[in-house]
């Protein structure tokens, strides 16, 4: 970037824990109200490039836990797991199961629903990340470098 | 050639044991063959959506080829023991060999249609492995890419006639095809199943104009050849035929086919065995010539010819794989392989001189050999058969060119003097000469086996002709009835041995045949396919944008125009209706109209800004109002949750182009060659095309089948009041699971693309 946008660069930062909670709270709500994994992890992505656009693409991959790949494929094989445990009970592969953990004051569902829609969600911020990083990066080595 | 003890592998190294393996399989055999009697019957269950089970049905057929398959699998893995024991990468070799060798015997003891294609395939892939194993060398991956494009196109022209001949049958039972006969018979599709089948098993059997590819493929080291390409995976087309042989054997086509083609193929054999120089690409062109006479036998109607072609399918084994195995004792004690420096060896070579002997006898149908009896039964089922004149001196000439290749092979290069220039010749260790040995003497004394061989015979035979209650081998052939005939293919066969050289030069004339010939198709369509595919690259991926653009909009268009011609979709009338009934009461808005004119308000304006707009992020903003309008319009048409993932959609994307778009220089700009108004054209008359199919789509009641179901079960079923999400990740998600797999490997594959060039692009500037 030419020049420096000091406004932009004091609010990115705040800006980027926002959508991420925003993701994650859109991932978490999905089942039962608008949202899911599919739209979080676009959610995230915005947040990923809006980091990158203000303080370039390395920092931006600094801030994508494990890195874009790893975490893809992690999203990936997170969703590929969570069809087994039904395997183990004899009902055909991705058969979805459901257990209610008491809380005490509530009971929390957990269920390999989640453990898909979360592969989904990271699927897709991996992903997308990695490419948009790697236009990103494209773009600063056309200029020589980082800016 | 012989290894010193100092380095000479061991027991294990050598891969002997791996000979255990068949050699326990043909002991089964036997021991299955003397106490239960054929048919052996099994089935186990295996893909029962599809009603594909893993039936197994082996008859007298079957156990004649999983005899083949396994003896001579066990003498082949002895010999290639001793031929390959300086072969570094040997245990591949036999690793591959073994597979082969599973898939053979699945293929012909399979009773169910598509197992039978699946080994099938496997057979192709292995041997594709096999002839390709030297693989440094050009000529092997030529030959063995060839002979695996060759028979893999066979075996989708295969599949296809299962696919047909199951559908006409209503079952892909092998047994079930053959009880039901008349109706396959009676069925127009008959025909086209019939051609698909014949092209897989011409292409397998390598019979005209498949043949080229038996010659080229003998690249493959010695005991492949000798396995392959003699015993094994050239017959399963024959073997095929021959069990489909039953069913259509009446058949007009078939009998024409069979017999027309086989017979060509025999002489094209033969001369193409008199016209090399290469004593194993002689004894290829006999191969080839050796299968068109099983093809011919398999068309002829009468029961002798099947008797005589279940005799010459045993006998050819039993003569061919020693002989193979003699050239590669040759082979691999001179290093050539041509019949012009070839002479005298028997005295370096007594054994294998002996082994080249004996069979050569049987090759040539010298009396008192088992090649003799063949050659009789198949004598006395032509002569039963009534052929055309024609097809008779054809195969005088054939037999007699078996007589002389196998007089090239026995007699001249052992005979002679025994001059060899330069180094000392080895006889060949006993791995090397035991194997072709015992094969030689079983195919000299088999007949005198009859405890043995009739029953063998004969039950194959029955398996052919299934109208025959039991067959006498010893009765159907006549010590002596056709000695004249025998005496007259050996007297032919002695003058074409003593006049090949010249006559190899008198058929030098053929040789502008190949430049017509099924060869030159094969290569021309190997030249043509990266010229196709670099053509269409050039044409479609050109790298200009706009021009993706306009094939995409194009389409669009097509599609548009297509769905509504081949629905007749008329939305025409049914708005003329709506507009005539709004006239008449004035017509009531819609609840909440006020935000639906004001998203698609936003809509229009943003639409008509990027039609006028030239700075890209300008574009951007306008063109991501579009995208925000239609998610109002969605939040308000009950669709929340599209909405929802529309303003994702939306956001990411123009914030991923506004981080991305200004790193990369000006826009292109319109080449001048480019008229401005085509590109307006073909965008309104998308435009256009699109808003007929909706309209006339909103004319058609809507089918809410799917909506309902899934409203009705996303909440007990799935416990989700989401119907979109439960849809995504309970109802589909093998679906999504399969699609985050392909969107994450796309990223693993555009990385190392889109570095490559950026690099590129790196180093082009200054």
């Amino acid at each position: 970037m030419t020049g420096r946008a000091l406004l932009l660069e004091r609010t990115t930062g705040p800006l980027y824990g926002l959508l991420l909670a925003a993701a994650v709270w859109i991932l978490l709500r999905g089942h039962n109200a608008p949202g899911g994994g599919f739209i979080g992890g676009l959610v995230a992505v915005a947040g990923t490039a809006a980091y990158a656009m203000v303080f370039g693409a390395t920092p931006a991959q600094r801030r994508v836990p494990l890195g874009p790949i790893p975490l893809a494929l992690l999203g990936a094989a997170l969703a590929l797991l969570s069809g087994l445990p039904a395997l183990a009970l004899g009902r055909p592969y991705l058969t979805h199961l459901w257990w209610n953990l008491p809380l005490g004051f509530a009971e929390l569902p957990l269920s390999t629903v989640l453990l898909f829609d979360i592969g989904v969600f990271l699927a897709v911020w991996g992903t997308l990340a990695g490419y948009v990083l790697a236009l990103l990066r494209g773009g600063e080595m056309d200029r020589g470098g980082a800016p | 050639m012989s290894a010193t003890a100092a380095h000479a592998p061991g027991w294990g190294s050598r891969f002997l044991w791996v000979a255990l393996l068949p050699l326990a399989g043909f002991a089964g055999l036997v021991w299955g063959l003397l106490h239960h009697p054929l048919p052996w019957r099994g089935a186990w269950t295996w893909v029962p959506s599809l009603g594909v089970e893993l039936a197994v049905h082996v008859d007298g057929l079957s156990a004649q080829f999983l005899a083949l398959i396994t003896g001579i699998g066990a003498l082949v893995c002895v010999y290639a023991s001793g031929y390959l024991a300086h072969e570094p990468r040997r245990g591949r070799l036999f690793l591959i060999l073994l597979a082969f060798m599973a898939a053979m015997i699945g293929a012909v003891s399979a009773d169910h249609l598509l197992i039978v294609f699946v080994f099938w395939e496997l057979t192709s892939l292995t041997s594709f492995l096999l002839v390709g194993f030297h693989h440094e060398d050009e000529a092997a991956r030529n030959a063995a890419r060839q002979a695996l494009l060759v028979t893999l196109s066979g075996g989708l022209a295969l599949l296809a006639a299962i696919l047909l001949l199951g559908d006409i049958a209503g079952s892909y039972s092998l047994q079930a095809l053959i009880a039901q006969k008349q109706a396959l018979a009676a069925d127009p599709r008959l025909p086209a199943a019939l051609i698909l089948l014949l092209t897989g098993c011409f292409t397998k059997s390598a019979q005209f104009p498949f043949h080229f590819w038996l010659p080229n493929a003998m690249t493959a080291p010695t005991p492949v050849s000798a396995y392959l390409h003699s015993a094994t995976l050239v017959k399963l087309g024959i073997y095929l035929m021959a069990r489909l042989d039953p069913v259509f054997n009446d058949l007009w086509l078939w009998e024409r086919a069979l017999v027309g083609v086989g017979a060509f193929t025999a002489v094209w054999g033969a001369v193409l065995a008199l016209r090399e120089r290469d004593l194993k690409r002689i004894l290829a062109g006999s191969t080839i010539s050796a299968l068109g006479t099983l093809t011919l036998l398999i068309g002829l109607p009468n029961p002798g010819a099947s008797l005589a072609a279940v005799a010459f399918l045993f006998a050819h084994a039993l003569y061919k794989a020693p002989l193979f195995m003699v050239v590669g004792n040759i082979d691999h004690a001179t290093g050539t392989r041509s019949i012009d420096r070839l002479m005298g060896l028997w005295r370096a070579m007594p054994w294998t001189a002996a082994v080249a002997m004996l069979a050569g006898l049987s090759m040539a149908g010298l009396p008192l050999s088992f090649g003799f009896v063949a050659k009789d039964l198949i004598t006395v089922a032509k002569e039963d058969a009534e052929l055309l004149d024609a097809i008779g001196y054809a195969t005088l000439f054939v037999n007699a060119t078996a007589v002389a290749v196998a007089a090239v092979a026995a007699v001249r290069v052992f005979g002679g003097p025994p001059e060899w220039p330069g180094e000392r010749i080895h006889e060949a260790p006993w791995r090397m000469i035991l194997p072709p040995l015992l094969l030689a003497l079983i195919g000299i004394e088999f007949e005198f086996l009859p405890d043995l061989a009739d029953p063998l015979l004969a039950a194959a035979t029955q398996a052919m002709a299934l109208e025959l209650g039991a067959v006498d081998v010893q009765a159907s052939y006549v010590f002596g009835t056709v000695l004249t005939a025998t005496e007259i293919t050996l007297l032919i066969g002695l003058g074409l041995f003593l006049v090949w050289d010249r006559l190899y030069r008198a058929l030098h004339f053929t040789r502008w045949l190949d430049r017509f010939g099924p060869t030159a198709g094969y290569r021309f369509l190997l030249e043509s396919l990266p010229r196709v595919a670099a053509w269409q690259t050039r044409a479609l991926q050109h790298g200009r944008l706009a021009g993706y653009l306009r094939a995409t909009l194009a389409g669009l268009l097509l599609l548009a125009v297509g769905a509504g011609l081949a629905t007749g979709l008329n939305p025409a009338e049914d708005w003329a209706r709506r507009l005539q009934d709004w006239a008449r009461d004035g017509g009531d808005w819609p609840a909440q109209s006020g935000a639906w004119l004001t998203a698609a308000v936003l809509m229009l304006a943003g639409a008509a800004a990027s039609v006028a707009v030239r700075d890209r992020m300008a574009l951007l903003m306008t063109s991501g109002l579009v995208g925000y309008g239609s998610a109002v319009l969605f939040l308000f048409a009950g669709a929340p949750d599209l909405a929802f993932t529309q303003f994702a959609v939306e956001t990411a994307l123009v914030v991923v182009a506004a981080a991305v778009l200004p790193r990369f220089g000006p826009p292109p700009a319109l080449a001048a060659d480019e008229p401005y108004w085509r590109n307006a054209l073909l965008a309104a008359a998308s435009g256009v095309g699109i808003l007929v199919l909706l309209l006339g789509m909103l004319a058609l009641p809507p089918d809410t089948t799917l909506a309902d179901w899934f409203g009705a079960t996303s909440l007990p079923q799935a416990y989700g009041h989401n119907v979109v999400n439960v849809i995504i990740v309970d109802f589909r998600a093998l679906d999504t699971l399969g699609e985050i797999t392909v969107v994450v490997f796309s990223l693993l594959a555009a990385l190392p693309l889109l570095g490559g060039l950026l690099r590129a692009r790196r180093e082009a500037a200054p």
